[in-house]
């Protein structure tokens, strides 16, 4: 890979973190292949942040300053990046595995017919022959990808690097990308900010979560609650149990419910999806009651249980209110 | 208003996930296979439209003969056709090969709308419905948790991080990946079943779409090199013995951690 080509994401004013670790995944794989690092910033109005990211590891800085890159929209953002591989000659294009990058990444490898590698942790091209890792089965197992296409779009998962911390030569140089507005079949309308929630679990010194293996929405009534209850604290949920309807979305703990970190977070019958990890895993304390010892909530548990939930939690609410006299 | 909704079937989320004998895959034999979870909500989403008003629903799925059940299943749901693509030449596709196949089909039905998963259980690549929109050249949008019809276009809210929701508006026809939770989806009826055995179920391989050579292992550019369980890294302390003495263990925790 000898041109490695960053695609930045612009939010309130200021390249995102995800941003700066892709400069972090770049510089590496340029490293491995004695390949250059360039990047794309997009909106309106950003050639002061393209001027900046260029000297914080983006390299030369493509800079797209269009009103219509302001919001987002595949097919503006789409026509952008292609815009600046070909100014470029990029021969891998990262960007970030958020709503922005997961959407319009596979558009762009499509047009181009080049490889399409989504949501990778980690990726080397030592040796040549470019390699990715990623999560397959909901974080149940680690694939490892290779692509042999000339050209490869990968998107990262954000935080599994670090930020870029060195700094570097930089340039910027205007990117004309021809666009037009009337052509456009589709269009941004509005950001709808998350309502505000009745269940604030955010204030919980412990909450008890069920999942998918509580099984139906009355067991949350009669085995979860009551544990919440006795230990003074919170009920959640993760979120198989919101979209079965078992329990308003409220209750829903991961990146698309609410983000906790309570004393003590205990999760019972929740496997453990990767959406559901990023919410609740930097709780002070986690125990997990799960039948299954692969569940990847155990590889973010501090003490665990394999065992039938119905078995120990009711046993265990029983105790601690015997223990509260 | 025609409506094509693309299903995967995949392992079931409680099936044993075995490595098969070259690392590359599970090994699939004797497990079972359900549709696709978030491809349930698709399907339902599409039948919401036909149940609404004048809709025909037209289900797409590629793979083996075992994939025959999940389209029989969308059918017992409602769904009015389906296609099953079924080649010996699909298989080892990456996901443009698939974004390809369905784009093909695309072509021939000219449907008014595409509707399918944001991802799916198995490969999480969550790229195919970007891909078939841009190979059909139409637009699209994921991550779809409400979708509102009218004249011609959708009104759609698509999650973004934090709860947020981006809303965005798309001419038909549009292709619309949906998040799971955007409906409760419905189970397929014993009537249901019933019609769905009369129901249209056509069988397309490869060169019927005009894609030799253009899918399977062999035009795929990205492929799987081994697939392992997740490195134990620093994996919880496990507590083991009679309900009593595990319950004694958990409680005398919370008693440290100073909860009780």
């Amino acid at each position: 890979m000898s041109t490695i080509l960053i695609v930045t994401e612009v939010q309130n004013g200021a390249i995102r973190e995800c941003s700066f670790e892709l400069a972090s995944f770049a510089h590496k794989i340029a490293g491995e292949t004695g390949g250059s690092v360039k990047s794309l910033v997009t909106g309106q109005g950003i050639e002061g942040l393209a001027e900046d990211f260029s000297k914080k590891g983006g390299g030369e800085v493509y800079a797209a300053d269009h009103e219509l890159l302001a919001t987002y929209n595949a097919t503006t953002l789409g026509a952008a990046i292609r815009a600046a591989i070909e100014a470029s000659g990029a021969d891998l294009i990262l960007l970030s595995n958020t709503p922005t990058g997961w959407d319009v990444a596979p558009r762009v490898a499509a047009a181009l017919d080049a490889g399409f590698v989504s949501d990778c942790f980690s990726m080397s091209a030592a040796g040549g022959k470019p390699t990715f890792h990623r999560r397959v089965f909901n974080g149940k197992l680690d694939a490892t990808v290779s692509t042999a296409a000339e050209r490869v779009v990968a998107t990262v998962q954000p935080g599994a690097g670090k930020p870029f911390e060195g700094g570097g030569e930089g340039s910027v140089q205007k990117l004309e990308v021809p666009l037009d507005a009337g052509a456009l079949r589709s269009r941004f309308v509005a950001v709808k900010k998350a309502e505000a929630k009745g269940v604030d679990l955010s204030k919980a010194s412990v909450i008890v979560s069920g999942g998918r293996g509580v099984g139906a929405p009355e067991k949350f009534t009669e085995v979860i609650q009551p544990l919440a209850d006795a230990l003074g604290g919170a009920m959640g949920a993760s979120r198989p149990v919101v979209d079965a309807g078992w329990l308003p979305h409220e209750y829903q703990v991961g990146s698309s419910g609410q983000v906790v970190q309570p004393k003590l977070y205990i999760a019972c019958g929740i496997s453990g999806a990767i959406q559901h990890l990023v919410g609740m895993k930097t709780s002070n304390y986690i125990i997990a009651i799960n039948k299954d010892p692969d569940a990847p909530i155990f590889e973010v548990a501090n003490l665990g249980v394999v065992a039938d939930l119905f078995e120990i939690v009711p046993a265990l609410t029983k105790a601690i209110q015997t223990a509260k006299g | 208003m025609k409506i094509m909704v693309c299903l995967k079937q995949v392992p079931h989320q409680d099936a044993r996930l075995d490595i098969n004998a070259d690392g590359t895959w599970i090994q699939e034999d004797g497990i079972k296979f359900e549709i696709n979870s978030y491809d349930t909500y698709a399907l339902e989403e599409a039948l919401r439209l036909k149940d609404a008003g004048e809709a025909e629903v037209l289900v797409v799925s590629i793979g083996p003969d075992r994939v025959t059940q999940a389209l029989r299943t969308a059918l017992g749901m409602g769904a009015d056709r389906a296609i099953h693509i079924k080649d010996a030449e699909m298989e080892g596709s990456d996901v443009l090969g698939i974004a390809k196949a369905l784009a093909a089909v695309a072509k021939a039905e000219s449907p008014d709308l595409i509707f399918m998963g944001l991802m799916s259980d198995d490969g999480n690549f969550a790229a195919v419905a970007p891909m078939l929109a841009e190979l059909v050249q139409i637009p699209h949008t994921t991550a779809a948790v409400k979708v509102e019809k009218s004249n011609g276009a959708l009104t759609v809210d698509r999650e973004i991080e934090g709860g947020a929701h981006e809303v965005v508006e798309l001419q038909a026809p549009c292709v619309v990946a949906v998040q799971t939770g955007i409906n409760q989806v419905r189970y397929a009826s014993l009537k249901g079943i019933m019609a769905a055995k009369k129901k249209p179920l056509e069988v397309k391989t490869a060169s019927d779409l005009g894609l030799s050579g253009q899918v399977g292992a062999a035009a795929a550019k990205v492929k799987v090199e081994k697939l392992a369980p997740p490195p134990k890294g620093d994996r919880a302390e496990i507590l083991e013995g009679s309900t009593d003495e595990i319950v004694g263990g958990l409680v005398s925790k919370i008693k440290e951690l100073g909860l009780l």
